[in-house]
């Protein structure tokens, strides 16, 4: 049995909007610590890795392992019904066809109730290594969302350089190059607007800005993005969230693009 | 002698259907460079009378052949005489005019007396004028003493190279390729040294823009671009003669080479005119076709008939290419979906989703 409340639907519904363009189907792996997910896009290259702890719901009751394999389509379409500021609760059974998804609004006076069909989806576990980044930049999640939006009209790859300067986003096509330089910055009254720069070594990879452009959906999830970079593993993207719930994307980087 | 053993009304679509040893082959064709599949152009010497004047005025036709079809090349071909023969020579005694009023057998005639020197093709001539008694100054004239030519063969691979989108260059269509082969024999006919005064073109675009395009390049010549040209100057309808004749024998030599090639025990029947309305052309490529090479350089890819086989349900193999995007790793690449690896940030990989894919890592 599974009851999950959440205090704001938006929170949901923004979290399947940041995913749903990589991932069209996959499991909300439920168990007693929250609801989890982890897919990778069809490619191979981009994985998604969202977890919502058991704290970001009040209440939170999960007394067996369930997987609900969701189609995030149909999943939107219901959430479109929910206000973003409707309590929603998650309902399932033990082994269920359905879940059920309840919104109230605020003034509890209206309560609308779906059914959304589970699905049986074959997925894989990724094991994602606990990895010690050379580098790791805080930065406003619009900045990000910025950079690779401006980036994107000039090239299909970015350059992420980080070096004792700051950060450093650069891109080279068709019509001419382009680059962006962030240095570290401290806004005491305003720490969402905080550029953290924090490296141990230097670090340069190229990564595919149309990935990194499905990434920023999930901008509005979080004032502050976080891009955790080595030399030759994949990029890492997190989003955090109240009660160290988080959503995280990995990007594979490209390769031997130096010429 | 060079008559050809086939009655004159034999009906021009049965032209093909001539054995190769009987059809002439003029120089315009050459065999090795029409089966490289490569674009190439041929030039005649100039002729004797002109040669022996180079300020002889001297007009220029120019008409293509093949546009249309979806096998073989297409070719452009120019022709030229001395403006005084224009009309004495060209109508009066030999009776040029647009090719596709005249039979394979008066086309073929012609290209022979062309090519000929006077002596050995008295026969043929005499048997291809119509009226030469009052001819004058053109009945000591002929054909092969006086009238030069030449002609491109833009071949089918290169038509469809230079149409079909690559990532590389811009599509280069079809209207821009004949201008380019039109302005080319233009300019190298001016490089032989020779004084032309007119230049005739048969377009079938719009004839105010090329003409327009055409007197800036050469502004010393006059220049009529016009529709039908070849029915209204003998010199472009020589012109369409050399060019029609030129395509048909390549066509026919392309085909033998099919013959002599195929992996097909039976060669199946020809294919006609080329021309995608012509049932024979389209039963070939649909015969013909290799699931993976499509067919060879004879065709025209970028034609929607050739396109729409390769795309239609019988269509050919289907090859997935690797993603365009090769340079990028997988995920799967660094990250194990072995259980075991399971760490703490993964703490649903204990319960969930052992690899169940075919995929091996």
């Amino acid at each position: 049995m599974l009851e999950a409340r959440l205090e704001q639907a938006a929170l949901l519904k923004k979290v399947v909007d940041a995913i749903k363009e990589l991932v069209q189907e996959c499991n909300f792996d439920c168990n007693d610590s929250g609801i989890g997910l982890q897919a990778m896009d069809n490619s191979h290259v981009a994985l998604v890795s969202m977890f919502l702890k058991s704290e970001s719901f009040s209440p939170f009751r999960c007394d067996r392992n369930i997987a609900l394999g969701i189609n995030l389509n149909a999943l939107q379409k219901v959430l479109r019904a929910a206000q973003n500021e409707d309590i929603l609760t998650l309902k399932a059974e033990d082994a269920p066809d359905v879940v059920n998804l309840v919104f109230e609004n605020a003034t509890a006076d209206r309560i609308s109730e779906y059914d959304l069909k589970l699905m049986d989806i074959d997925q894989e576990h990724l094991g994602i290594p606990d990895t010690d980044y050379a580098a790791q930049i805080s930065m406003p999640s619009s900045e990000f969302q910025r950079i690779t939006r401006d980036l994107s009209a000039i090239s299909e790859s970015v350059t992420i350089e980080c070096n004792k300067e700051g950060v450093s986003f650069a891109c080279e096509g068709d019509i001419g190059k382009g680059n962006i330089k962030l240095r570290q910055y401290t806004n005491v009254d305003k720490p969402a607007e905080n550029v953290e720069v924090n490296m141990t070594e230097p670090v340069a990879l190229t990564f595919a800005l149309k990935y990194l452009g499905n990434f920023c959906k999930a901008s509005g999830l979080s004032e502050q993005v976080r891009l955790c970079l080595s030399n030759e593993v994949p990029l890492m993207v997190e989003y955090a969230l109240a009660n160290n719930s988080y959503i995280r994307f990995y990007l594979a980087p490209k390769i031997g693009d130096e010429d | 002698m060079n008559e050809v053993p086939v009655s004159q009304d034999a009906p021009q679509d049965l032209e093909q259907d001539v054995t190769p040893s009987n059809i002439f082959i003029p120089p315009t064709v050459d065999t090795p460079k029409l089966l490289s599949g490569n674009t190439y152009s041929y030039f005649s010497p100039i002729p004797s009378a002109i040669a022996s004047d180079l300020s002889t005025e001297c007009v220029i036709g120019i008409d293509e052949a093949g546009r249309g079809p979806v096998l073989g090349p297409m070719v452009y071909s120019l022709f030229y005489v001395p403006q005084s023969l224009h009309y004495s020579l060209l109508r009066d005694t030999h009776a040029f005019t647009d090719s596709k009023a005249l039979t394979a057998e008066v086309r073929s005639n012609l290209m022979r007396t062309l090519c000929t020197p006077p002596a050995t093709s008295a026969g043929a001539e005499s048997n291809d004028a119509d009226d030469a008694a009052d001819a004058g100054e053109a009945e000591s004239a002929s054909l092969q003493t006086h009238c030069g030519f030449s002609a491109t063969l833009l071949s089918a691979t290169s038509i469809s190279s230079y149409m079909l989108p690559s990532p590389r260059t811009a599509p280069y269509n079809l209207n821009a390729q004949a201008m380019d082969a039109t302005i080319d024999l233009i300019q190298r006919t001016y490089d032989m040294g020779l004084n032309i005064t007119d230049i005739f073109v048969d377009t079938i675009g719009k004839p105010e823009v090329y003409q327009k395009n055409l007197e800036r390049i050469f502004p010393a010549a006059r220049i009529s671009v016009e529709k039908k040209a070849d029915v209204t100057y003998p010199v472009v309808g020589a012109a369409s003669v050399v060019a029609k004749v030129t395509r048909d024998v390549a066509l026919e030599v392309l085909w033998d080479e099919y013959v002599k090639h195929t992996s097909m025990t039976d060669p199946g029947d020809h294919w006609g005119s080329g021309y995608p309305s012509d049932g024979r052309a389209t039963n070939w490529l649909k015969a013909s076709m290799d699931p993976i090479f499509g067919w060879g350089s004879e065709c025209r890819f970028s034609w929607g008939t050739a396109k729409d086989l390769l795309e239609g349900k019988s269509a050919a193999a289907i090859v997935d290419y690797e993603e365009e995007d090769s340079k990028t790793v997988k995920m799967t690449d660094f990250f194990s979906s072995n259980g075991e690896d399971d760490g703490a940030e993964d703490e649903l990989g204990r319960w969930y989703g052992r690899n169940l894919s075919e995929e091996v890592f």
